[in-house]
């Protein structure tokens, strides 16, 4: 306790130092002049009596130093006067200090942003009660990896009955409903959650009420509709009175209960759920019958909330128990499966295969950390260069009697003040980028892509000024600090030998981690042409699609059919449209049908749940309309109708798959289940991408549309001119037939494919590479041609002389230009050992690219050697200009 | 030290302040010094360079407390005064002190250690 109150005192003595110093020379004065008083009646002469008195008090400079030292911590004080001195010099040096700042800027501004996305994505918790406690479960089933499918409602509710290591088990389904309210319809994304969601969660209603374990999990019940906070605000304007308003959700009749919290935007973060439904609610969707049933239908994702002292590992142990239990006891659908539980950071928007996102995250930091060592490899030239001026003035400072850690927390509290400086600025600068990014719209989620900063994205950065700080400083202040003070204040030289050293080794480091950042930028692109070159198995080119769901406007069966005829007559009536045709689902971008598959001619294996396959219902003109080559038998025609014998048409992978080395025409098979309709295979078409780009090839089906009746449809409108230029005009028609259907959805081909099943993520992770990779460039330019240019400086003398003595100009940039070369090719060796060792980390996240590709690395290898090559150039040239009579009278 | 009187060290400055300004109330840092010294039989002399800090440090631990006031002779002077913790703190050193010197005499005595 003393010793706590002797230190803030201390603290404190830090301060007034002025008018703590005149107190103290007031009593020392005092001392002394009592002692000379008794001096004196003791009978000495008033001289001797103050000599004594002085001889005794033994020094008063030194005296107060000692008190000093006591009174406040002398290494805060020399650190601040470290401080006050680099901060002068920071000032007198204009050009340094903006220089040295917008480079530290630019590393630490690269290194926030990509951390703030990071943090955004998967750092920041959950804004619920005790976030630490949720952990993700993920089911796995045999041979198949994590995240493939969920939970069916049976096996969460044997999970969430049977486990005793989580204080709640709890769920959600998310899916995407139609909100008709006010005669207006929005698409929202959705979460069916369990009864005790939101109780679990811990979560308040903002207004209204949530979803209460009360309202039960009891299926087809007239829905109860919280809303998401920001919907709220965005929808109905955050007015107070929805509550209690009556919608229609798909097409049934629905009541809003209340909104949730602000900061709560769901479990499938990043995305953003727009609204709450219960559980039981599922049933409304036509595609789930059975769903409380079925333990194949596996939708729900689910999560649990650890009880107080139970570990992650113990949970899994409860949670594998109760798998074998019911893998005994289900043996046909829970044969072989296990639950994952997962902390729900590293599972996020859901539970993947080898944490992918996290990979990716992982890989732009290291990027983002290679840029900001490239600056500061940058400062650490430039700050070597001024070393060399301030050499006289730290030689002085060393004979003036400075040891060495002096120096070197002198320089390195200089350096430190500049990357603070860079700090401050790259968040700004970060800042401002956040603020002019373009926002994304993805077609079917609506992603939130909230970067905004919080302390950890303050404490990265500021974490990475002080790692720039000491890492650019601390080379030239230990060379510093180790210079040869008798040489430097003899004869003034310029000390030779390690410096050229060190300058060499930073530019192989630079040329060598601008490659890296080049060659993986290249990867990327790479991936990305591959992508966009990717055979889609349809022709994008020229089609706009036309969403509706006439159900959920009140239309029935026989309506829904005759507005869905009248709409494709008009349509193709229209100047410009060359074809039209109508489909249950359009491939990338919207949700396609699934339904289990079994093969009429292989026996059902009773261990094993039929594959679930994905499948499209679309009219007699679809293929023509989308392109869709048929390899072999006959497309759908009017004749298969409701009366006609059911048919369909695989692809090539789905044949191979269920009929291998056979004709599959003439085969059939069941949809749904062992009862299901039996269908027959009339043809084969080319294999396609279904749900995202970048899938490989899976089996998929279609069948007519007039033998599988679907509400909610896709016109496909195939047109000669440019799609766009139709909306209106199909907006029009459409509300000419109908004015009460509401139109879900209307947008190019094109533009679906740029979402987030589509090109998105591609694009967005190239132009991050590529903005990096050009940013390491520069970086690495700019300090190529500092040291060259540098070293061109430090060798006019001699390039004087050589030429005094009759070397050619030609001969003084083969010089300087050799030296040059040698480093480049050093650089670019170690960087594409560096590469190499990299992209083997980084295959799994590259489509269609080895991570060796030679294309990329020749490409990267000849740009930089070529910019790096005219860095060299420009000082080389200046140093074939020197004029001889000059360079030797330099000194 | 040009004298041959031995200077005081650290440890036992604090405590025979703490020491002459319980004997003494309240009083200045010169009048310590002097004080110290006469107690001793002027055989210590007080060096003033660690006295001042000694004194700074114990008013930043709290054992004794500082005023400005004016000395016998009117001149302005900076009086010391002992605090109750110091006063605790006086008793707990002088006990530990009488121990250790205890200790030390049993070591020094002739006969007493066995070699």
């Amino acid at each position: 306790m003393r010793a706590i109150r002797a230190w803030f005192l201390r603290v404190g003595g830090l301060f007034g130092k002025q008018r703590r110093d005149s107190e103290l020379a007031a009593e020392l004065e005092c001392h002394l002049q009592m002692h000379v008083a008794d001096n004196l009646r003791a009978g000495m002469t008033p001289e001797e009596a103050r000599r004594n008195a002085l001889i005794k008090l033994g020094g008063v400079e030194q005296t107060k130093e000692n008190y000093r030292e006591r009174r406040g911590f002398p290494w805060l004080e020399s650190l601040l006067q470290d401080v006050r001195f680099g901060l002068r010099m920071l000032r007198k040096n204009p050009g340094f200090t903006t220089v040295v700042v917008l480079t530290m800027a630019l590393g630490i501004g690269a290194n926030t942003i990509i951390f703030s996305m990071v943090n955004g994505f998967l750092l920041t918790p959950l804004s619920v009660r005790r976030p630490e406690q949720i952990t993700a479960l993920a089911i796995q089933q045999k041979n198949v990896p994590v995240g493939v499918s969920g939970f069916s409602y049976p096996e969460f509710i044997d999970f969430r009955n049977q486990t005793d290591a989580f204080s709640d088990v709890f769920a959600n389904v998310i899916s995407t409903v139609a909100l008709r309210a006010d005669d207006r319809t929005d698409q929202l994304s959705v979460s069916y959650v369990s009864a005790n969601f939101f109780a679990a969660l811990g979560l308040r209603p903002a207004f209204g009420r949530l979803i209460l374990p009360g309202d039960g999990e009891v299926f087809g019940q007239p829905p109860l509709l919280v809303l998401g906070y920001s919907f709220w605000q965005k929808r109905f304007g955050g007015d107070n009175d929805v509550v209690g308003k009556q919608v229609r959700i798909s097409g049934r009749a629905a009541t809003i209960i209340g909104v949730a919290p602000r900061d709560f935007r769901g479990m499938f973060s990043p995305f953003e759920i727009d609204g709450y439904l219960p559980l039981g609610a599922v049933a409304m969707e036509e595609s789930s019958d059975h769903f409380t049933l079925d333990r194949g239908q596996r939708r729900i994702l689910a999560f649990g909330r650890l009880r107080p002292g139970v570990s992650v590992p113990k949970a899994q142990n409860s949670l594998d128990v109760i798998a074998l239990r019911l893998a005994g006891q289900y043996p046909a659908t829970d044969a072989g499966i296990r639950v994952r539980v997962i902390p729900e950071k590293r599972a996020r928007p859901q539970p993947y295969a080898n944490d992918i996102f996290i990979v990716i995250g992982v890989l732009f930091l290291v990027f983002a950390g290679l840029i900001l060592l490239l600056a500061c490899m940058n400062v650490t030239n430039v700050v070597l260069a001024r070393a060399l001026v301030r050499q006289r003035e730290i030689a002085v400072r060393a004979a003036l009697g400075a040891v060495p850690s002096r120096l070197i927390r002198q320089m390195l509290t200089e350096t430190l003040l500049l990357a603070l400086l860079g700090g401050v600025s790259g968040l700004a600068l970060a800042g401002l980028t956040n603020r002019l990014a373009p926002s994304v719209h993805f077609p079917n989620f609506p992603l939130r892509l909230d970067f905004a900063f919080d302390w950890r994205v303050y404490m990265y950065a500021f974490a990475a000024a002080v790692f720039a700080g000491i890492v650019s400083g601390l080379p030239p202040a230990l060379r510093a600090s180790r210079a040869d003070v008798n040489s430097v204040l003899r004869d003034e030289g310029l000390t030779r030998g390690g410096k050229h050293r060190l300058h060499s080794d930073l530019v192989i480091a630079q040329i060598a981690c601008s490659l890296t950042l080049l060659i993986t930028a290249g990867l990327f692109v790479r991936s990305l042409e591959h992508i966009e070159g990717t055979y889609l198995g349809f022709n994008p080119d020229h089609v706009l699609n036309l969403i509706t769901d006439p159900s959920q406007d009140g239309y029935d069966h026989a309506r829904t059919v005759e507005f869905y005829r009248e709409l494709e007559d008009r349509i193709r009536a229209l100047p410009g449209v060359q074809a039209a045709s109508l489909a249950g689902s359009v491939p990338i971008g919207s949700f396609p049908a699934r339904t289990p598959v079994l093969s009429e001619s292989q026996p059902a294996d009773p261990n094993r749940q039929p594959p679930s396959i994905l499948y499209n219902t679309i009219d007699p003109g679809y293929f023509e309309t989308m392109g869709v080559p048929l390899l072999r038998g006959r497309g759908f025609t009017e004749g298969d109708n409701e009366t006609a014998p059911p048919v369909a048409i695989v692809n090539e992978t789905m044949a191979r798959k269920f009929w291998p080395h056979r004709d599959p025409i003439g085969e059939r098979f069941r949809m749904k289940n062992a009862t299901g309709p039996l269908v027959e295979i009339i043809g084969v078409a080319r294999d396609g991408k279904y749900q995202t780009v970048a899938e490989d090839f899976q089996p998929y089906f279609y069948v007519p549309l007039a033998q599988n009746y679907v509400s909610r449809r896709v016109l496909e409108i195939r047109s000669r001119v440019p799609p766009e230029s139709l909306a209106a005009q199909v907006q029009r028609e459409t509300h000419a037939i109908a004015p009460d259907v509401s139109i879900v959805d209307l947008r190019t081909m094109k533009q679906s494919l740029e979402g987030g099943t589509g090109y998105f993520v591609f694009r967005l992770g190239a132009s991050l590479a590529v903005q990096m990779g050009l940013v390491g460039l520069l970086l690495a330019v700019v300090g190529v041609y500092g040291v060259v240019s540098f070293a061109v400086n430090q060798r006019t003398h001699e390039i004087g002389i050589r030429m005094a003595l009759g070397a050619s100009p030609q001969d003084i940039l083969v010089l300087v230009l050799r030296r040059g070369v040698v480093l480049v090719i050093a650089g670019v060796l170690v960087g594409l050992i560096a590469s190499w060792a990299l992209g083997r980390t980084i295959s799994h996240v590259l489509v269609g690219v080895s991570s060796t590709d030679p294309v990329v690395y020749a490409a990267a290898t000849v740009m930089l050697s070529c910019v790096a090559l005219l860095a060299c150039w420009i000082p080389a040239r200046r140093a074939m200009r020197v004029d001889p009579m000059v360079a030797l009278r330099y000194e | 030290m040009a004298n041959d009187k031995s200077d005081v060290w650290q440890g036992t400055l604090a405590l025979m302040v703490l020491k002459t300004l319980e004997a003494m109330g309240e009083l200045h840092g010169y009048g310590i010094a002097r004080r110290i010294e006469q107690t001793s039989g002027d055989l210590l002399s007080v060096n003033y360079g660690t006295l001042y800090p000694a004194l700074l440090k114990l008013e930043q631990e709290g054992y004794i407390s500082s005023e400005w006031g004016v000395s016998d002779n009117n001149r302005k002077a900076k009086f010391y005064k002992l605090t109750r913790a110091g006063r605790k703190q006086l008793e707990k050193e002088a006990r530990e002190w009488e121990q250790t010197t205890a200790i030390l005499a049993r070591f020094l005595a002739p006969g007493e250690v066995s070699r």
